[in-house]
């Protein structure tokens, strides 16, 4: 519990009159596996959004790994460690899946600059590595845009990936999954989490997928964090069973 | 049961289109346009030469255009950058006698390249901050604003005079031989081009182009790479004006405006924007039309107007688009039972 | 420099009524663009059939008086109305799914096709309307009246669109599918119907204001592209969908051009560009737009 890789003190957060986020609290413990429920519209994606620097706060102060990133920009933030992966896919529609996640590696390489080199030559063992653990090597010369919903949604993980993130950011990461497809990703996410350590904070409606693979979690409600804990913490908590968790059960 | 028919019919069909295409008609091109002198007369081997020049400047808006998909309608003043640089050198060193030696030709041909480079870093400084829609506006308005300031100088351009008198040296004097000089540049140029939009760079501008948001959440400064790209494509741009002056032995401030911009966009969406040689298959295409066509009739706006109406229509893909997807057609129905396959596949599962 | 006082008002004038043709034919490619996404290239070569249009209508009732003008100019009006529909109906309605260079290509291909039709019907020669009006002196100078018709033809029809669009029940939900196509069809509304009206009432503006202009403005090839890249400038400005930034955008434009044309003759469309550049850099979704949009 000590460490902490993210801690979020204070945020706010306005869209014209609507407050989305309000003096938000939340810490990520390093090497942690934590989730985020609330109903829709609670503000979970705007709070990504925030994290990733897409959108500025007015107030409040995000701190990654020791660095104030609050204000950074969203390019600045990715480079720090922090990948996302989208809720509805987020990927490159006319590169194939390789080219996807091979442009993602250049990027995090560093070589994405290179003008005169061949493209087919940097990077290729990682991502074909990535391509392997997220299940998409049979896929690797489809068009990503023709892809299925399911698959679509590995090769953003995939891309996330290939950023090498410390804090690995997940929006609905089975949204449009099949079970196989479900179980497959949320066992790559727990060994991503227990062999490399990887920092994960995730979304998800699934509350089973929450309460298997979460180590914490919090309830956002109307852009704030009102319960927080172990799964079995907040399941019995009453005012989640109130505002959330009542309508799923 | 019919998983892995179907898995390998789908890597078949559904290949990116930017790879044996576009290789197989670059072959076939080399080889036309290296015999083409041979067989042609005077005024064809002229077109010709068109043909390459216009092609090498739409290519480069290409790379703007269908590898970083932002459209520009003032890529032409790069191209008018790149010919009068070489024009305004040609004039210095030649002071009136229509002599120039062949180094000095050299440079000012060399001359239009960093010029047109300049200027797309300015212009490119701006243009690069939006996106979609106002980048259209934004070079349009650009390109027009150096139409004017060519336009107006009189001083030091020529005005709407333009310079006139660019005799290049005895050698590239015969249409042929000035042919082949642009045949070798242009063949050069594309070579250099081959190996970018090969390059990760390359590939980092057609993710720009499927979704710009998303590089920037990979950790790219879109910016910076958009203005490279914009330096990079209006560099070739320079280069195609620098062969124009001696060609046509005259530059006028039209090199520079939203007709000649239009012409770059008219050719790439002829032969293809998906396709590295798409926009020299719509040189081909625009340049012998062109030709032909004014030959009896003064509506070529309305000529090519209805090309474009009817390509944007029915075949957005350009000429290399149609052939590729021609050619997927017949590949699907040339090997039996793919049909079949695919009919299995959209069937719900049991 | 010399101030000269009487130039200043006959170029203010000059440049007020140029700005209304302009607000004219902003606000119907702004209305479009807001509504449906599509940038019409071709607006202002829309513009001149126009004008040809109502020339014609006019010469063939025997060419006389505002009073056949007038309805030559509502006659136009109504072609145009109807040519825009069939416009929206057999092209611009398969543009919708499209990417937004091929919208671009498409209206630009019109452009140039229409522009031609104009020259095999009409040929090169230009055309306009005499009316016989007496000039007026103020204070020294000679203005033609038909200046005020025009800037309170403009201003009537700014009025008029500012009421429909705010308090109609059409008028608002054109304005609603600018925010959110999604609501409008969800509310039983035919989108298809709205699309195809805004395309053309913008058309028919264009055509309006095409025939109001022919006594004080010739009908002439090429005079559409230099309008259309000044209406670009106009809705730049004054920020897309936004009436009233369109009303201010044209003012300025016009304005600045009829006086950058004393200093500057070749240059006037330049220093329109650099103002668009400036805008463009500080506050590129216009001085009246919402950011919601950029």
């Amino acid at each position: 519990m000590t460490d902490p890789i993210l801690n979020v003190v204070g945020l706010n957060k306005h869209f014209g009159g609507i407050r989305v986020t309000r003096e938000l609290n939340i810490s990520i413990s390093r090497g942690a596996k934590e989730a985020i429920i609330g109903p829709n519209g609670a503000g979970k994606s705007t709070l990504f959004n925030l994290l990733t620097g897409y959108h500025r706060p007015e107030s409040g102060t995000i701190v990654f790994e020791g660095n104030d990133i609050t204000n950074w920009a969203t390019h600045q933030i990715a480079h720090a460690g922090i990948s996302r992966a989208f809720q509805i896919s987020n990927i490159f529609t006319r590169l194939t899946v390789l080219e996807n996640v091979r442009t993602a590696v250049h990027v995090r390489m560093g070589k994405a600059g290179n003008i005169f080199a061949s493209a087919q030559r940097i990077g290729t063992t990682e991502t074909e590595k990535i391509l392997k653990r997220c299940h998409l090597v049979e896929k690797s010369s489809h068009i990503a845009g023709e892809l299925a919903q399911g698959d679509k949604k590995k090769l953003e993980l995939a891309i996330a990936l290939a950023g090498k993130p410390r804090l690995l950011l997940l929006d609905e990461p089975t949204a449009g999954m099949s079970f196989e497809e479900t179980r497959e990703t949320m066992t790559l996410v727990d060994k991503l989490n227990d062999d490399l350590g990887l920092s994960v904070l995730f979304t998800e409606h699934d509350m089973a997928v929450v309460f298997n693979h979460a180590q914490r979690v919090s309830l956002l409600h109307r852009g704030e964090i009102i319960v927080e804990g172990t799964p079995e913490e907040v399941r019995r908590d009453e005012m989640a069973q109130r505002v959330y968790l009542g309508e799923h059960h | 049961m019919n998983l892995e028919n179907s898995a390998t019919q789908t890597t078949d069909t559904r290949r990116k289109p930017m790879g044996m295409l576009s290789v197989r008609v670059l072959a076939l091109l080399f080889v036309v346009f290296l015999a083409a002198p041979a067989v042609l007369g005077e005024f064809w081997v002229e077109v010709a030469t068109e043909i390459l020049i216009l092609g090498l400047f739409a290519m480069s808006f290409n790379l703007i255009y269908g590898y970083m998909g932002q459209i520009s309608f003032g890529h032409a003043a790069f191209f008018g950058l790149g010919a009068y640089a070489t024009a305004m050198l040609f004039r210095e060193f030649t002071g009136g006698t229509e002599e120039i030696s062949y180094l000095q030709f050299f440079v000012s041909l060399a001359a239009g390249i960093p010029l047109a480079a300049f200027g797309a870093l300015l212009v490119g400084y701006f243009c690069i901050r939006l996106t979609g829609i106002y980048f259209a506006i934004l070079t349009l308005a650009f390109g027009e604003l150096l139409f004017f300031v060519v336009f107006s100088w009189y001083s030091f351009t020529g005005g709407d005079d333009g310079i006139q008198r660019l005799l290049p040296p005895p050698l590239f004097r015969d249409p042929v031989m000035y042919y082949y000089l642009c045949f070798v540049i242009v063949i050069a140029a594309m070579a250099v081009m081959w190996r970018i939009v090969h390059s990760p760079f390359g590939y980092l501008l057609r993710a720009m182009r499927d979704n710009q948001e998303r590089t920037r959440f990979l950790g790219i400064n879109t910016r910076i790479y958009m203005l490279i790209n914009f330096v990079i494509a209006g560099s070739f741009a320079g280069l195609a004006g620098a062969l124009w002056g001696p060609f046509t032995r005259s530059v006028a401030p039209t090199l520079l405006g939203w007709q000649e911009s239009g012409i770059a966009v008219f050719m790439t969406l002829l032969g293809g924007s998906a396709f590295f040689a798409g926009p020299m298959v719509g040189s081909i295409i625009y340049t012998f039309l062109h030709a032909w066509v004014t030959g009896f009739t003064q509506y070529w706006p309305l000529t090519i107007g209805a090309i474009i109406l009817i390509i944007v229509l029915f075949s957005p893909g350009g000429l290399l688009g149609a052939i590729d997807a021609w050619r997927r057609i017949r590949t699907r129905q040339g090997s039996s039972g793919v049909a079949d396959n695919t009919l299995v596949k959209e069937e719900p599962d049991s | 420099m010399e101030l000269d006082l009487n130039l200043v008002l006959s170029q203010l004038l000059a440049g007020v009524s140029r700005a209304m043709v302009l607000f004219l034919l902003a606000s119907g490619l702004s209305l479009i663009f807001g509504v449906m996404n599509i940038l019409n290239f071709a607006h202002a070569t829309m513009w001149l059939l126009g004008g040809y249009i109502t020339f014609s209508l006019y010469e063939g009732m025997g060419g006389e008086g505002p009073l056949l003008l007038m309805i030559a100019i509502i006659g136009g009006t109504i072609v145009m109305a109807a040519l825009g529909a069939l416009t929206e109906r057999f092209l611009i309605r398969r543009m919708y799914d499209r990417e937004l260079p091929e919208q671009l290509l498409l209206t630009f291909a019109l452009l140039l096709i229409v522009g031609d039709i104009i020259k095999i019907i009409w040929g090169v020669e230009d055309r306009s309307v005499y009316l016989d009006i007496e000039a007026l002196e103020v204070g020294g100078t000679f203005i033609n009246p038909y200046y005020f018709v025009i800037i309170a033809v403009g201003i009537a029809v700014a009025a008029g669109l500012w009421w429909f669009l705010q308090k109609t029940r059409y008028g608002r939900i054109v304005r609603a599918a600018v925010y959110n196509r999604d609501m409008v069809s969800a509310l039983g509304i035919r989108i298809p119907l709205i699309y195809m009206g805004v395309f053309a009432l913008g058309v028919a503006i264009a055509g309006f204001a095409a025939g109001v202009f022919l006594p004080l403005m010739p009908m002439a090839l090429g005079v559409d592209i230099d309008l259309i890249v000044q209406c670009f400038a106009v809705v730049v400005i004054g920020g897309f969908g936004s009436i009233l930034g369109t009303f201010v955008g044209s003012l300025l434009v016009g304005v600045v051009y009829a006086f950058s044309i004393l200093i500057w003759p070749d240059g006037a469309l330049a220093v329109v560009f650099l103002i668009v550049v400036a805008v463009l850099m500080w506050r590129p979704w216009g001085l009246f737009g919402t950011e919601l949009r950029y």
